[in-house]
Order: C-alpha cells, then sequence, then structure tokens
C-alpha cells in the first residue's frame, strides 16, 4: 500500500515536468494538458510495469512519447502541412535581432513548433528537459549518433527560425 | 560523430574530459566556430526560458484528479489509515446539516420531489433517490439518479452510496426506510458528469470509509440483498 500511494505521489511531483514536455510535443496548451491526463491514466495502469527504484520520470516520459506518437502524430503531421502560412513567414523574419536582451519566448516557441516530430522530441528531451543522450536514445529506442544527428538537424534549424547568423 | 555533432555534445557535456578539451582549444582558435557556439548557447538558454514557466504554473485540476480520487476509491483502507477523521455520529450530523443548504439552494428538482425529507429530525431520501436506493442495481444504465457502492454499516445495516447530478451522497438502512448519513455537493462549477469521470467525492469517500464492515458488495450480493429488502 505504502507502494502504490508513493507511485502516485511520485507521480503527482512529475506532474509539471510531464506537463512542460506535453507543451513541446503538442503545439497548443489543450492538446498538452489532454495528452498529459492520458499519461497519467496510462501510467497509473500500468504501474506494474514499472520497476521500482528505477527512474519513474523516463519511464513516464517514454509513455507520454508513445502515446503522443499514437494518438496525435497523424494531426500534428497535418498541422505542420497546413500551417497557415504568415506564421511560417513570420518565424525567422522578425526585425529584431535574436539574442535581443527581452527575449521573444512566443517566437521560439513557434519555431520549436515547426520543427519536424522526430527532430522536436529530441530537442525538448536533451535541451528542455535535461535528459543525457544515452537515456533519450533508450527512452525513444533510437541508435544514440540518430539522437545526436537528430538535435544538430534541430538546433540547426531552429537558430536559423529564430534569428540572423 | 561529425564535427558538428562534436560541438553540440561538447556543449551538452557529453564527451570524454579529452574530447572535450580538444573541442574546447578548437573553438578558442577558430572565432567563427566561438560565435556558433555562443549563439547556441544562447539559444538553449531560450529554450528553457520558454517552456520552464510551465514548471512553475498551476496544474490543471483535472490533472490533480486524475491522481487522486482513483487513489481514495480503490483503497479505503489505505485512505482510512492516512485520515483521522471525527467519529462517525458528529461527521454524519455535520453532513446532514451540510446538506440541507444544499438541497435548499441547488437540488429541488424543478418537476416536484424533493429527494430528501426531514422527519423526526433525521433525514430521509424521498423521491427518486428513495426509489433508486430501493430498486436500482449499480449496474443499472445512467439514469438521474445513479447507484455507487453497496455494503454494510457498522451496526450491520445496508448503506449505499448515490449520486443525482451535481450532489452525492450516503444512505443506509433504517428500519424500513434509507437515512441520507451524508450528501456533499460538487465543488462549484462541476457537473454530474465531471463527477462520475473525476471518481467518487473525497468527503463522501471518506464518510464510506468509517462506515463499511467488510467489503462492499458484488453484483450477486448487491442483488441478493435488494431480494430480500435490505436487511
Amino acid at each position: 500500500m505504502d507502494q502504490s500511494s508513493s507511485f502516485e505521489d511520485q507521480l503527482a511531483a512529475l506532474l509539471p515536468r510531464l506537463r512542460r514536455f506535453a507543451h513541446s510535443l503538442s503545439r497548443d496548451a489543450a492538446d498538452a494538458d489532454d495528452l498529459t491526463q492520458a499519461t497519467i491514466e496510462r501510467a497509473l495502469r500500468s504501474r506494474d510495469r514499472w520497476q521500482p527504484g528505477s527512474r519513474l520520470d523516463s519511464w513516464s516520459y517514454r509513455i507520454m512519447r508513445n502515446l503522443w506518437i499514437d494518438t496525435a502524430r497523424s494531426r500534428s503531421r497535418k498541422s505542420v502541412h497546413e500551417a497557415p502560412e504568415e506564421e511560417g513567414l513570420n518565424v525567422g523574419k522578425d526585425p529584431r535581432h535574436a539574442m535581443d536582451a527581452s527575449i521573444d519566448l512566443d517566437r521560439i516557441m513557434r519555431a520549436m513548433s515547426q520543427l519536424p516530430d522526430e527532430q522536436r522530441e529530441v530537442v525538448a528531451l536533451i535541451l528542455v528537459e535535461g535528459f543525457g543522450y544515452r537515456e533519450v536514445s533508450e527512452m525513444l529506442d533510437l541508435p544514440i549518433g540518430t539522437v545526436s544527428s537528430r538535435l544538430v538537424r534541430g538546433r540547426t534549424a531552429l537558430l536559423a527560425m529564430v534569428g540572423e547568423q | 560523430m561529425t564535427e558538428d555533432e562534436k560541438l553540440f555534445a561538447w556543449l551538452d557535456g557529453e564527451l570524454s574530459p579529452a574530447e572535450a578539451a580538444a573541442m574546447e582549444a578548437k573553438v578558442a582558435a577558430d572565432p567563427a566556430l566561438a560565435k556558433l557556439a555562443e549563439q547556441h548557447r544562447e539559444l538553449d538558454n531560450q529554450l528553457r526560458g520558454a517552456f520552464d514557466p510551465i514548471l512553475t504554473a498551476p496544474v490543471p485540476e483535472r490533472l490533480q484528479v486524475a491522481l487522486k480520487p482513483q487513489a481514495e476509491v480503490i483503497d479505503f483502507a489505505a485512505a482510512k489509515r492516512a485520515r483521522a477523521w471525527p467519529s462517525l455520529p458528529q461527521w454524519a450530523a455535520m453532513a446532514a446539516t451540510l446538506a440541507i443548504g444544499v438541497l435548499v439552494g441547488d437540488q429541488v428538482p424543478r418537476n416536484g420531489g424533493a429527494p430528501v425529507e426531514v422527519q423526526g429530525g433525521k433525514i430521509y431520501a424521498a423521491g427518486a433517490v428513495d426509489q433508486a436506493l430501493d430498486a436500482q442495481l449499480a449496474s443499472a444504465p445512467s439514469r438521474d439518479v445513479r447507484i455507487g457502492l453497496t455494503f454494510r454499516g457498522r451496526a450491520g445495516e445496508i448503506c449505499r452510496t448515490f449520486s443525482q447530478r451535481a450532489a452525492s451522497g450516503l444512505a443506509c438502512r433504517n428500519g424500513d426506510r434509507w437515512q441520507v448519513r451524508g450528501l456533499f455537493a460538487a465543488p462549484e462549477g462541476q457537473g454530474a458528469d465531471y463527477r462520475m469521470a473525476a471518481g467518487m467525492d473525497p468527503n463522501l469517500a471518506s464518510l464510506v470509509d468509517s462506515t463499511m464492515t467488510g467489503d462492499a458488495f458484488d453484483a450477486a450480493q448487491e442483488k441478493a440483498a435488494r431480494n430480500k429488502g435490505w436487511r
């Protein structure tokens, strides 16, 4: 019983981080919270498959990422292709200098949302969530070289979108 | 690893000490590379700055309830150990007193027939709630009144939880009537559907916990109890 209540407490403690990751993956806040809720529900149902002592955060992130692929990827892909044109044009053409002291958070989030899914998840896990390359390669079942090359492409594209070189 | 990958791995602290030292020397000797590294450092900071506010933003309530009520409903024994509540009589009286306000305020059905009535200082189920408690099984399709758990209380009396619109409660058999032991309104703005999705009201769960002896009835026991007139 103590084990199960601590599972829920630990999951509750992870909620803010899971939401942050959901906001990287999804393109709007409502989708992000739907994804977070689905992740919690799946985690609670699958708790027997979590090994106490192992990292609950990696386990939960993995659930979230897989759910996102299952349920939202087709929609996300679609919305990339259908992204409003003027939005695409705005990104990267903002007259302000990218390294301006007033950081344009909205702009970088929009740039993030324009990355291809497979680059965005790697960028989010490593640069935003702070996981190591090895952890991400295990979480996503990808060779570490693939993680590394997607990270290069994602970052390079982001930098091109948010600022002049 | 390509040179680009190596540069980023260096920024991310993923290189071995020897490789990192070599990369550092290379960046120091190459102004263009140094500028690129600086731009990417700044980009990384911006990215974190953009998403970090989510960490401190309030977590929407629906995400919190997705975690909490489930524990209370599933595991009454653990919930009981975790909480110390007033003993049942005061608690039930308190709940029943609160219930009056709820009923007068929100719950009097427009088509007549209040869900409870007061008799001899006690509150009894009436109308649709009374009928549901008498006849309806938990497995019945959703109607105006839903039945939840059925179990025996401390004096051996049969008790049942019910919900109607945005309120849920507990009633136990007293003679040939259903005495309401507690009735709880959903928090402001949360309708019945929300409640059903979120699980049992935590206050009701506590009352059930302090009332129940043994386990909740399964479907067969529930049916048998009904056939025996809830004795």
